[in-house]
Order: C-alpha cells, then structure tokens, then sequence
C-alpha cells in the first residue's frame, strides 16, 4: 500500500471559522474551567468548535521520550479522526497537545518511511490512513487570526478597566519552530525561516495574547523574558526542585512587574503555576502571591459573564479578590 | 586564571600551586595553574550509530558545537551548570562513554522546553537528540533509572491502558510510587487525597475545593476517578501500540 505523499507547501492565510476542537484529557478533568471558557468565547467571537469524538491522549511530553512509533501512532489516529469528521484544521488549547500533533505533522511531511509505516499500522488498528494531514493551531492563534482585537473590542461589555496582566505563554506555544512554524516578525523576508506560516505569532517576543486582552480593556505589564520561561513541564512532578525554582522566578518577576494576575493558556503551565505557587507560599517564599487565570476567562468575564459562568472558583489560587476589588466580578 | 566552561574539566586534572619555580625562575601569580594534558583512548563509535539509528537522532551530525543551545538552557543558567547540552552531543559524538557516564546524575533533567532546538542554527533537533542519546544510554546500561523516567513509564501506562489519563490518579498514583503512604477507600480502592501521608501542601490543595463549596469541581473529579476516562474501540488499536512498543523495546508489561 503506498499513499502517495504530497509535499505540500505551509498552509497561507486563514483558517477557518469552523475547525475540530481537540480538548485533550486535561480539559475534561482538573482544568475544566478552560474548557467551559474557551467554549465561551468562541462563541462569543462567533467562531465553531467541533468536538473531537473519541479521542486519545496525545502522548505529551512523557509518550515521546520513551517510545516514537507510539507517540506518532497516537497523534495520526487523532489526525485520522479530525478527517474522518471532515476537517483539515484541528485546534488545540494545551501547549502539549498542539505541539504533540505539530511534531506528528512534521515527522509525517518529511519523512516518507514513517507517513507509510504510520498509515499501515493505522489501518492495522481499525482506522482509517490518513490520505492528507491535517493541520494543528495553537487556539490563541486562532482567536486572534479568526476574530482578532476588534471583535473582541466590540464584544467587550465590561472592560478589564485596571486589571494588571502578566501574560505567561509557555514553552511549547512558539517554540520550536520546526513544529509551531513560528518566525521573527520584525525579520526581513530573507530571515524567514521555509517552514513558517503566515498567522503564527512571533517566535521570541509573541503579542497575540496582549493584543487580545488589551482589546478587552486590560493593561498588561512588561513580563519578558519569563513570559516563555519554562514552568517545569513534564519534570513538574518528577524534578520539584527544578520546578520549583522555575515558578518562583516567574511568580516574583510578575509581582514585581506590578501584575495583578497572570493569564495562561496551558492547562499543564497553569496547574504547575498553581501548584508550586502554593508551595512557595506555605514555605513563606516573598513575592509569588499572583493568582493565574486562563485568558478565556479573562475574556469571559469581559464579555459580560459571571465568575461561576467562566468557573473562577475551579482556579485553586483563587483569583475571585483581585477580581472583586476592581469590581469585575 | 579564569577556565571557560570549568565543569567540562575534571578537577584531578587541574594542578594550582601557590609558588611555581620552572628553571629556577619564579612563575608564581598568573601562571600558577596548570591543566594536565588528557590522552582519549576508550572510545566507541558504536554508540554513534546507535544515536543515528533512533528517528530523532539523525539531525546529531549537523552540530557544529556553537554552544548557541547550552546559552539558552534554563536549566544550565538557573540550575546546574554542568548540564551543557553542546557537550552531551559532542561526548556522544566521540563516543567517549565514561565521560557521559560522568554525568549521568545531571543528563536527565532536561525540561522540555525547546529553546536549544528553536534556536539552533544548523537545524539540529537538540531536545530530541538528547533523549535518544539518553535512550541509547539506558539501553546500554550506563545510566541507572532516574525519575523522570520512572515518571514516563508511569505516565504511559495510563494512556496505554485506557487511551486517556486522569489528571488526579496521576498525581496520587506517582505520590504513591514516591514512598508516601496514601490511604484508599476499602470498597473501591481510590486514594482520598487529604489522608494518610501525602504532603502537607498537596492536602491542603486538596481541601481547597471542599473549603470553597466548590461541588461541581468534586463531583466531576470524583467521578473521573471511580469511572475513569476511557477512548471507545481501544482495544484493537492497543494491540497494535503493544506490538510498536515491542519493537522498540519499551514495554515492561
């Protein structure tokens, strides 16, 4: 059996307003509240997510440092599932899985052994191969490239008047970008890396999420370099130490920046923020007392909606009385 | 004097004398410390084609030790400074293995992030090729099962066995696999999570929702803990997974 692989070029312009949602396991267990948030403003913003039926974890970080063939064999029956229900977007809002299906892209366009081996084993296991892959969005990425500030500015009924936002991307949101296609936007034509896609946000300095909450009435405050510093990732729970270290650099350079929360857009950096926040606290470390928040509830909360709506109350560094002593909730 | 990237010299290799005479003239001060030269003869290139032979460790031989990766490590700058990614790849690419033996305490504790693959100029995928160098090592034998590891397997094991995992079995189940004591119910055998012995920070956090009246959060993680979150049709697909993992000679079961 060979499927003939097209080499295609990098996808251009838009992505569509109706794409596969790909929630990934957190969303449907500790970090809920992102789920039901991002449902929210999606439909707010007037943008379709359909849900991925029956999908499987993406392997994550752990997955891919053990075996290969298993981590590619996870995410192309996710891919196959995407097309099965008539897609060639899927969206993402976890770091890890859309960098776990971007580096399933990557390995199954250039390396023709592994898009045949993967596509016999696929029909092996009882899904359909895959004659095209589907490609993989960041959800911010999305949000901003398919609504963008205006429209959030024109749904925006109670603006974040006074909020001060640390805006806390992660890791695997632009990096590296072999996978997330990311680029230098203030590069000239010639500095552009051949893999890069036009609605990727910057590589070293990425604004979609400012730009977004800036739309919705916040103010955000300087957070570079930590805003892409790691959190520990797939060592939070193995490596603590490490973590630990990681966290507090990036809660006491928030702080100290003036933030009052920090916005997040990955359940695993969220969970570690918050983890490790309560540690540092009970160890009476100075400076780390920043709630986090996804940034769709952020958003939520600016389009009109309560605290319990955008489930505020599932953040267990409780940002309720930042909230309330601005009067936003 | 100063030593550019100290950690890579072994310090039986470094002689300082407070007073140095050479042919009855006095070079104490400046020139008082000496490196003593280093002859390499056990090396293995096997362990080369080892590396090149794993999918991810192909882009190894593109590196052309600008150390672009070790100055963006956070884990080098903030951590430990004898974690140097440049000279695990270039160690590995001389086979050199007693050295990287060396060193097995640190070669785990990379965090993932990327900044080394993203920023290197030559287009070498560093992250990757460092874990398949630590592959190849484990497989060989030269390093002993550290924890992120044990994490991995563990962390496997869950998506193998139900196709999804479950955020709160996975925190206790690893807190369990860590030594402490955590108390289970005696009908359907699930941890409660502010009993027994788990740490004090992590039962507080626990707590927190209860503390908060948040019933909705309990009710939906309870019930992902007594039914766990499964992929429908898995069975057939676990099969060809066992047979891939086989192969490569990761599966414990």
């Amino acid at each position: 059996m060979a499927v003939a692989l097209q080499m295609r070029k990098p996808p251009m312009g838009g992505i569509g307003k109706r794409v596969a949602y790909y929630p990934g396991c957190s969303l449907e267990g500790a970090a809920r509240a992102y789920d039901v948030s991002t449902r929210i403003v999606a439909k707010e913003l007037g943008l379709e997510l359909d849900y991925l039926e029956d999908y499987n974890c993406c392997g994550a970080m752990e997955t891919k440092n053990v075996t290969f063939w298993g981590t590619m064999l996870l995410n192309a029956r996710n891919m196959s599932l995407a097309k099965k229900q008539g897609h060639s977007v899927i969206v993402a809002p976890c770091n890890g899985c859309s960098f776990s299906l971007q580096r399933a892209e990557y390995f199954l366009e250039t390396d023709k052994k592994v898009f045949e081996r993967i596509n016999s084993l696929l029909k092996e296991g009882g899904v359909d191969p895959l004659t095209e892959i589907p490609h993989t969005y960041h959800i911010l990425e999305w949000f901003y490239h398919e609504a963008g500030p205006e429209k959030v500015k024109e749904r925006t009924k109670k603006p974040l008047k006074g909020l001060k936002v640390a805006n806390y991307y992660g890791c695997l949101y632009t990096r590296p970008h072999f996978y997330a296609r990311t680029y230098s936007h203030g590069g000239t034509e010639e500095q552009e890396r051949p893999r890069m896609r036009e609605t990727a946000d910057d590589d070293e300095h990425p604004y979609y999420m400012e730009a977004l909450l800036e739309a919705a009435g916040a103010t955000n405050v300087e957070f570079e370099p930590m805003h892409t510093q790691c959190c520990g990732g797939p060592h939070s729970l193995s490596d603590e130490q490490v973590s630990e270290k990681f966290v507090m650099m990036i809660l006491q350079t928030a702080k100290r920046n003036g933030a009052d929360i920090i916005a997040t857009e990955c359940p695993l950096c969220h969970a570690s923020l918050e983890m490790y926040r309560h540690r540092l606290m009970m160890k009476g470390v100075p400076d780390v007392d920043v709630p986090a928040a996804y940034f769709t509830q952020l958003l939520g909360i600016a389009f009109g909606y309560g605290a319990g709506d955008v489930k505020l109350k599932d953040n267990l560094s409780d940002p309720i009385p930042v909230l309330k002593r601005l009067g936003l909730v | 004097m100063a030593i550019h990237e100290r950690s890579l010299v072994d310090p039986e290799r470094v002689l300082r004398k407070e007073r140095l005479v050479i042919d009855g003239i006095d070079v104490s001060g400046d020139w008082n410390l000496i490196i003593l030269p280093r002859v390499i003869e056990d090396y293995d290139l096997s362990f080369l084609d080892e590396v090149l032979e794993q999918p991810e460790g192909k882009t190894i031989l593109q590196c052309y030790q600008c150390s672009y990766c070790t100055a963006s490590c956070p884990v080098h700058n903030y951590w430990d400074e004898r974690y140097n990614p440049r000279h695990f790849i270039h160690l590995a690419r001389l086979g050199l293995i007693d050295e990287l033996q060396k060193r097995a305490d640190v070669m785990w504790r990379c965090v993932s992030c990327h900044k080394c693959t993203h920023r290197c100029p030559k287009g070498v995928l560093v992250e990757e090729v460092l874990k398949a160098i630590l592959r190849v090592m484990a497989k060989r034998g030269i390093i002993e099962e550290y924890p992120s590891k044990k994490f991995d397997k563990f962390f496997l094991e869950s998506v193998y066995e139900y196709g999804r995992i479950e955020d709160g079995e996975l925190l206790f189940g690893w807190i369990e696999k860590q030594g402490y004591q955590v108390v289970k119910d005696p009908i359907l055998k699930k941890p409660i999570p502010f009993m027994g012995g788990v740490p004090e920070w992590l039962k507080q956090l626990a707590v927190k929702p209860i503390k908060s009246m948040n019933i909705g959060f309990l009710i939906l993680n309870a019930k992902h803990m007594l039914f766990h979150p499964r992929t429908k049709n898995w069975n057939r697909f676990k099969q060809v997974l066992r047979k891939v993992m086989e192969e490569e000679g990761v599966f414990t079961h």
